[in-house]
């Protein structure tokens, strides 16, 4: 019994399932020290280069609703506990973040920190936008974006590109559909834990789709705009570098999409395996990490 | 012989860092369980410290010891927040998997087991990301927890993957917890067993728990609670308990005498427990590959 009767809820009023009201992604960040290799990649994935930063070595490229960072900006980083370090860019490129978009970036932030999340330092400069974020699996980070829809926050740090449409139409209608994790031998359950606690993701069962490659485990964010799919090494494998291993987009008509981008210049894996299918198809790797999943989603 | 399961705290020997790895390695033992403080305390830094620990071959059991973590409020809460990231540095760069935090015995500290599991199942997520699990340890004198069974059920509330008990024979032995309340436990939340016994029949109160704890503890068989660290090793191992044995022994007099000596009464208890109770006469290779393969 309470002592204060007054602060005793009658009814459960707030949406509990999403508890940081997640409203779809924002953006996925690559850091490398090859931009210009990655973005001719982003290029015949169907992507424009749109704006480039005021300051520094980033550019940004976008195809319907996605947008995708390349920072190439060298001069390090910070440690978890704020001090200066210097990262050195990767040759192979990295999926070094991903951004959320949430109703309140501050509270989504703020309730993640009081749960145990590590806080990542913002480094920004005068006038730049302040993008709060964790430390996710391995080096990567989850960032929090709010008022997406108010307005874009890529008119505040970003110069768009002359003579570029702002908002190029997705190849084969593709959109966001998840990322993909490589996690260390039974480290499922931390992970799981990880997403839930914060993020109120949900793991999915057996009704799940994800594609030609379905090991693992896959989490669905509690508004179904993002799949995280965990994937343990094998017995025989001892890889226990944790990362964000590729993403995955959605897509109506997979076989369509994938026609589309092998006019671009695209090789998807031919095996007895794995092939382009309805359901899904992977392609080539370039840059000795980057790869992109298809999945196939229902047309909105 | 097979005690591959065992191994030795820093705390029981005296030296420098290096000279007590050399001397549990020579010992016999391939881990060992490390306080901050042989880091901090090491006269070239902690880097070097971490470098020694490496080059020694010693696989690390774990690493100790966070205190007073759980039940705190605002600055307070904020404070222990940032020594728990300080030690899990530590314990990321050392490559242990295992941080050893005792339950608290601050005054300050809200006794209410809903705040406990809150509190721990924070530390826990500050520790997942490095793949490092925690294990809560029930100190005798504990202020709110001072039995392994109030450790459990905190830590059940708490309900994290990387979050388990730390088992430590010498408080159970203290408080006269029954060694049959871990037959009630999931061995997969058991992430580190601790081993040590004492002389005395009895230790009644708190403030006499401490001092025999923090002064006259002696390996398991050379005490006089045999039968009963004897029952406590043959049920974990029953219950399917596959993780470390440490042996934790705050002695006076071990400090006094060379590591190698130290390192031999810690053989021999650990060969004790290997054949004579656990009767791990052949060793099995590959056994915990086997046993992961399986689950």
């Amino acid at each position: 019994m309470s002592a204060n009767p007054l602060a005793t809820p009658r009814e459960v009023l707030q949406d509990t399932s999403n508890p940081m009201q997640i409203e779809g992604i924002e953006y996925v960040e690559y850091r490398t020290s090859k931009p210009q290799q990655l973005g001719q990649v982003l290029e015949q994935m169907g992507f424009k280069p749109v704006a480039r930063h005021r300051s520094r070595e980033v550019l940004l490229y976008r195809q319907g609703d996605m947008n995708v960072v390349i920072n190439a900006h060298g001069g390090g980083g910070t440690s978890v506990h704020g001090s200066a370090v210097s990262v050195p860019l990767p040759e192979h490129p990295q999926i070094a973040a991903f951004a959320l978009r949430v109703r309140d970036a501050a509270a989504a932030h703020r309730r993640a920190l009081d749960l145990g999340a590590w806080d990542v330092p913002v480094n920004v400069a005068p006038m730049e936008l302040h993008i709060p974020a964790i430390h996710g699996v391995g080096t990567s980070r989850v960032s929090f974006v709010d008022r997406h829809r108010e307005f874009s926050i890529y008119s505040v740090d970003f110069v768009p590109i002359p003579g570029v449409d702002p908002n190029p139409p997705a190849l084969g209608n593709m959109r966001w559909f998840g990322i993909v994790q490589y996690i260390g031998g039974e480290r499922t359950s931390d992970w799981v834990a990880f997403y839930q606690s914060l993020f109120g993701f949900v793991e999915l069962g057996a009704e799940r789709d994800t594609g030609v490659l379905p090991s693992g485990c896959v989490l669905s964010s509690p508004d179904g705009s993002l799949q995280l799919q965990l994937i343990e090494p094998p017995a025989d494998l001892d890889d226990g570098v944790e990362r964000l291993q590729r993403v995955a987009f959605g897509a109506p008509d997979v076989p369509a999409a994938a026609s589309a981008l092998r006019q671009r210049g695209v090789t998807f894996i031919e095996t007895q395996q794995l092939s382009v299918q309805p359901r899904g198809a992977l392609t080539q790797t370039w840059l000795g990490s980057v790869m992109f999943e298809l999945v196939h989603v229902e047309r909105r | 012989m097979n005690i591959r399961d065992f191994g030795m705290d820093t705390i029981t020997m005296a030296g420098t860092l290096p000279r007590k790895l050399e001397a549990m390695a020579h010992g016999g033992f391939n881990q060992v369980m490390l306080s901050a403080r042989d880091l901090t305390g090491h006269a070239e830094g902690v880097d070097d410290a971490i470098a020694a620990v490496k080059a020694s071959g010693l696989r690390v059991t774990g690493f100790q010891v966070l205190r007073d973590f759980e039940g705190l409020d605002g600055h307070l809460h904020g404070y222990k927040v940032d020594m728990a990231k300080g030690m899990i540095d530590m314990c990321a760069s050392l490559g242990a998997k295992v941080l050893l935090a005792c339950s608290t015995v601050s005054q300050h500290a809200n006794p209410d087991l809903e705040a406990i599991a809150r509190d721990l199942r924070k530390l826990a997520m500050l520790a997942l990301p490095y793949g490092i699990k925690v294990a809560f340890e029930a100190l005798s004198w504990g202020r709110h927890t001072n039995e392994v069974t109030r450790a459990w059920d905190a830590v059940m509330l708490a309900d994290m993957p990387n979050l388990g008990v730390g088992v430590d024979s010498y408080h159970m032995l203290a408080t006269k917890t029954p060694m049959e309340v871990v037959e009630g436990f999931d061995p997969r939340k058991i992430m580190l067993v601790q081993l040590a016994d004492f002389m005395w029949s009895e230790v009644r109160t708190p403030e006499e728990r401490m001092t025999t704890a923090r002064t006259f503890r002696v390996f398991p068989g050379e005490g006089v609670h045999t039968d009963a660290m004897t029952q406590l090793v043959l049920k974990l191992d029953a219950l399917g308990y596959d993780g470390d044995y440490s042996f934790e022994v705050f002695n006076d007099d071990y400090q006094q005498m060379r590591p190698s000596v130290v390192a031999t009464r810690a053989r021999r208890s650990a060969l004790w427990l290997a054949e004579d109770v656990l009767q791990r006469a052949v060793p099995l290779p590959d056994a915990r590959r086997l046993r992961s393969l399986n689950t």
